[in-house]
């Protein structure tokens, strides 16, 4: 008996309507993985997800979903944790749905520390629309937006995270199925927002117009753009800009999370307790 | 619905309604297990199949980086897995360079 993933998953919505090769289901496959490890019931979960392929998320998986607005998962998801405090809330958001549409989002979810987790799929183009230039793609890519090759400035969305004031940060690859699944599973255990960047493929959309027409060659693309947190540490300075760093690259568990002050809120409303001043917290400014 | 029910001493099964013929399985085994057929009826003109189900070592790379759940892995106590051979990585060597494909008048090299 292999492992049994059809029970996490609305199997009439099968085949998935993905390209073929796409990452998103080796994503969607390490996180059913790390949803069974966790051994959390199906009902107690619910799934946010936008418009992109990434959307297609909440549609194959049966948890309660939300399929919301272009990017406005976050703010779908910080409305259903505070009124479920004791549920799990997932977001899954593409790198243009997450980190340009939505990025405002994005960035006000990781300041208030809420406890969401939220995977990005990163495959460096918008996917779904034909190719046109996202906040990640790579300077002097062919898109359909840019023919002459991009000229923007690519942006690292792990570091937006830790900026932001998220408590968990990491970068996995669609190429390690095994390390993605620990660090989902990780991520979805902390207790705070947790930022993951799941760096996925597109031969499709990227790959064809940039020398990578096959899953393989998008998928060895990857392989060597990426090194682990150890050796991105030890690469001199002038390296790393061509490298992006992979594992866990922050965890905060003493940050305050989002819900648990609410709670003190609510006890001020019911007259439990006092109204909160600046000495209930530890930072004032 | 999918063959969830481990059939009976098979190292490796899939899908075949799930399977889009990505190559993705038949490049991550390092065994030469797998390879592509041609089949008209499919989108790509293409459709997995397990060629050499006793080379199976049982790694589930396959399964792992499956982006459409199409195939299917036995656990190792269920099955005895063969040993990874020299015979076994020409094979994929061989797969691999006739496009994912095993060619048709392939000799094992014993």
């Amino acid at each position: 008996m292999a492992f049994n993933y059809d029970q996490y998953l609305r199997v009439n919505k099968m085949p998935t309507l993905w390209c073929w090769g796409c990452g998103d289901g080796v994503i969607l496959k390490s996180f059913i993985r790390a949803i069974d490890k966790l051994g959390w019931e199906k009902d107690d979960i619910c799934l946010v997800s936008g418009i992109g392929c990434s959307g297609r998320f909440s549609s194959y998986v049966d948890f309660n979903t939300v399929h919301t607005t272009h990017g406005r998962t976050v703010a779908f998801a910080t409305g259903v944790k505070l009124a479920n405090p004791d549920k799990h809330v997932i977001c899954v958001a593409g790198d243009g749905d997450g980190l340009a549409i939505g990025g405002n989002h994005t960035i006000h979810g990781c300041r208030r520390n809420i406890d969401i987790t939220l995977i990005i799929v990163q495959n460096f183009i918008y996917g779904l629309t034909n190719s046109q230039t996202s906040p990640t793609t790579p300077r002097g890519f062919w898109t359909v937006s840019q023919k002459a090759g991009n000229i923007d400035p690519t942006f690292d969305g792990c570091k937006l995270a830790e900026a932001a004031g998220a408590s968990f940060v990491a970068r996995e690859t669609v190429t390690s199925p095994k390390k993605l699944e620990k660090v989902l599973y990780e991520a979805m255990k902390h207790k705070g927002f947790s930022y993951v960047e799941a760096v996925s493929n597109c031969h499709i959309n990227l790959g064809r117009k940039n020398k990578m027409q096959s899953a393989m060659a998008n998928l060895d693309w990857i392989d060597s753009i990426t090194v682990s947190k150890r050796k991105w540490d030890a690469m001199p300075e002038e390296e790393r800009m061509n490298y992006l760093p992979t594992g866990i690259l922050k965890q905060d568990t003493e940050a305050p999370e989002y819900c648990d002050m609410y709670e003190e809120i609510k006890k001020v409303h019911q007259g439990l307790r006092k109204p909160l001043t600046q000495d209930d917290f530890a930072k004032k400014i | 619905m999918a063959v969830m029910a481990a059939p009976e001493n098979t190292p490796v099964w899939v899908n075949t309604d799930r399977c889009k013929a990505c190559d993705i399985c038949v490049d991550s085994c390092p065994a030469g297990v797998l390879s592509m057929q041609l089949e008209p009826t499919s989108v790509l003109g293409a459709m997995i199949s397990v060629v050499y189900p006793d080379a199976c070592i049982g790694c589930s790379e396959c399964e792992l980086c499956c982006p459409d759940f199409a195939i299917y892995v036995a656990e190792k106590k269920e099955y005895k897995f063969a040993k990874l051979t020299d015979s076994s990585k020409k094979r994929q060597e061989a797969i691999r360079e006739n496009g994912y494909m095993l060619p048709e008048d392939y000799k094992e090299a014993n």
